[in-house]
């Protein structure tokens, strides 16, 4: 009897502490994106669902995903051009530390209508609030929209489909399930990228889940690559010896002709 | 169709390189250059990165310039002396022009010197070559045939000590005057991502006096071997040697020269020239006018080892 009692003591006391504390799951469709000598971008899935929510907010929807894909952080120069003597020169630069190589934010409704600007902006969601370090500075943390150079960079980024933002691009499945059609572009950096899913209910984050998952060479791009990068002497030959074989080969074909 | 690049690092769409090749190989074909001035050019148009397109090219001119000098060989149009002398400074130059690419790569300034030495050479080649053959046209227009040039002994270049006999171009020469010259191509090549045949050639017969039909034959041969340097050179030195964008390439140019050589029979040399002259020109004013205009975006952005190495 005081078993039977403990039993569904422990049960109630579990489900209070779930409906206070609602988790996120998630999951990728892959854990590498192969890029190969016909890679011209892919789409990759996120899908995932919410845990322990209240089913009745769940079922009002009132509980939002922001699903961020982060890519490597790495160094950037910005650099302007100045007229000198007539001629356009790169003259002014500004070095940059711990630049996202890609970002794209997903999300079922625009990021503003879900979450307040000021909670956005302290946990560095969305374009306008990702950061980076100007070496000149300190290694300082600056918003990419401070001053012309940063935000050129932030332009850039954008024009290059580098960063990005999508408003409609998670999709609620039943009130527990989501589901985003993450599209890389053909540009997508090498390397690991991150994707880390937000929960936010009004306004307010409850949880956050990340994963990541690695854009390689593959096959024949990756042995090129390699090769040129560990063995370049070696390289250098073959490309040479590939010239002078392709040279003499149409050199015999179109003699006899 | 598209294709990915393994070093330059983005899909490009094979067929457009292919023509690109094709098209510049059918005018170094009809005009007996090798068409490095043309092809660079147009690949940082085709937003591969300039560094990329620079080393390669210079792969794909040792696809052009063997199989061009394999003919002139065979035909015995190759003063192989004066190429191996030619070579010795060409070496160097390159070597040094290697260097000289990844330090101007590092403090980002590669693309300026790169658009200025075009702009500079093409501009004083291609109106050179414009006003002497036109004056050649004119004047075959009143002999009624081709003008045969008799090259004199002029200038500083033939009183230079250190004479060594050159057989087959029927020439006594200075060692200095055709080491310097090897060099100066070589530093360009380089940089330029030529072969540098358009300078080497009007060099030759201008400043050298070279007879005309061992120049094209001569200046393609040590072509090939500073070209085939330049290319480990830059493999080793800055890795941006891009074998797939080559080899495209080279495919479309040997194919295309072949066209461009059988057209090319159809003109008369001076004909040829002043054509040569006025394309010259106008890769020239196309860059030239880049430089100067406002750019749309005064803004550039380069990621970490997309330059100053690694």
């Amino acid at each position: 009897m005081f078993r039977l009692l403990s039993f569904v003591l422990l049960f109630v006391m579990s489900v209070s502490v779930a409906q206070a504390k609602e988790k996120l799951q998630m999951g990728l469709s892959v854990d590498v994106v192969p890029v190969g000598s016909d890679f011209a971008g892919q789409d990759i899935v996120v899908f995932g669902a919410i845990e322990s929510a209240d089913q009745a907010e769940l079922y009002r929807g009132e509980y939002d995903v922001l699903i961020e894909v982060i890519g490597d952080l790495q160094e950037a120069i910005v650099r302007k051009k100045d007229r000198i003597s007539g001629i356009w020169v790169n003259a002014a630069a500004r070095e940059y530390r711990d630049v996202p190589s890609f970002y794209s934010l997903h999300s079922r409704n625009p990021i503003e209508d879900v979450v307040d600007p000021s909670v956005l902006s302290s946990l560095g969601i969305g374009i306008k609030y990702l950061k980076a370090k100007p070496v000149d500075r300190g290694n300082i943390e600056e918003f990419l929209t401070q001053g012309e150079f940063s935000s050129a960079l932030r332009r850039k980024r954008i024009e290059n489909l580098l960063f990005s933002e999508r408003a409609d691009s998670v999709d609620q499945i039943s009130p527990s399930l989501f589901r985003a059609a993450v599209s890389l572009p053909p540009n997508v950096p090498i390397g690991f990228h991150t994707v880390k899913a937000h929960l936010f209910k009004d306004g307010k984050k409850l949880d956050e889940v990340t994963q990541t998952f690695e854009v390689r060479k593959v096959g024949f791009e990756e042995w090129i690559y390699n090769l040129a990068h560990e063995q370049s002497l070696l390289y250098g030959i073959l490309c040479v010896l590939l010239a002078i074989f392709t040279g003499w080969f149409a050199n015999v074909v179109f003699r006899k002709n | 169709m598209s294709i990915y690049l393994p070093i330059a690092e983005l899909s490009v769409n094979i067929w457009i390189l292919f023509g690109m090749g094709a098209a510049v190989g059918f005018l170094s074909g009809m005009f007996g250059v090798g068409g490095g001035f043309l092809m660079t050019p147009l690949l940082i148009f085709y937003n591969i990165p300039p560094a990329v397109a620079v080393a390669t090219e210079a792969n794909q001119i040792v696809a052009s310039s063997f199989s061009g000098a394999l003919a002139h060989l065979r035909k015995g149009t190759v003063d192989i002396k004066l190429g191996l002398l030619l070579l010795v400074g060409g070496i160097a130059g390159s070597t040094l022009g290697v260097y000289i690419f990844s330090e101007l790569r590092e403090i980002g300034q590669l693309d300026l010197i790169i658009s200025l030495l075009y702009v500079v050479f093409l501009g004083a080649i291609g109106t050179l070559m414009t006003i002497e053959s036109l004056r050649a046209i004119r004047k075959s227009k009143q002999n009624g045939g081709s003008v045969a040039r008799r090259p004199g002994h002029s200038g500083f270049i033939h009183k230079l000590p250190l004479k060594v006999k050159f057989r087959k171009s029927k020439l006594v020469l200075s060692v200095i005057p055709v080491i310097a010259l090897g060099m100066l191509v070589g530093i360009l090549a380089a940089i330029m991502g030529v072969g540098g045949g358009f300078i080497m050639v009007p060099a030759m017969i201008y400043l050298l006096r070279v007879p005309t039909n061992v120049v094209i034959g001569t200046s393609l041969f040590q072509i090939i071997f500073v070209t085939a340097f330049t290319t480990i050179i830059q493999s080793t030195t800055n890795q941006t040697v891009d074998v797939v964008l080559a080899f495209i390439l080279m495919v479309g140019g040997v194919i295309g020269a072949q066209f461009g050589a059988a057209a090319g029979h159809k003109l008369k040399g001076e004909q040829l020239r002043a054509l040569l002259g006025l394309l010259v020109l106008g890769v020239c004013i196309r860059l030239g006018y880049d430089l100067v205009v406002t750019p749309d975006d005064l803004f550039s952005v380069i990621a970490a080892g997309e330059e100053g190495g690694h």
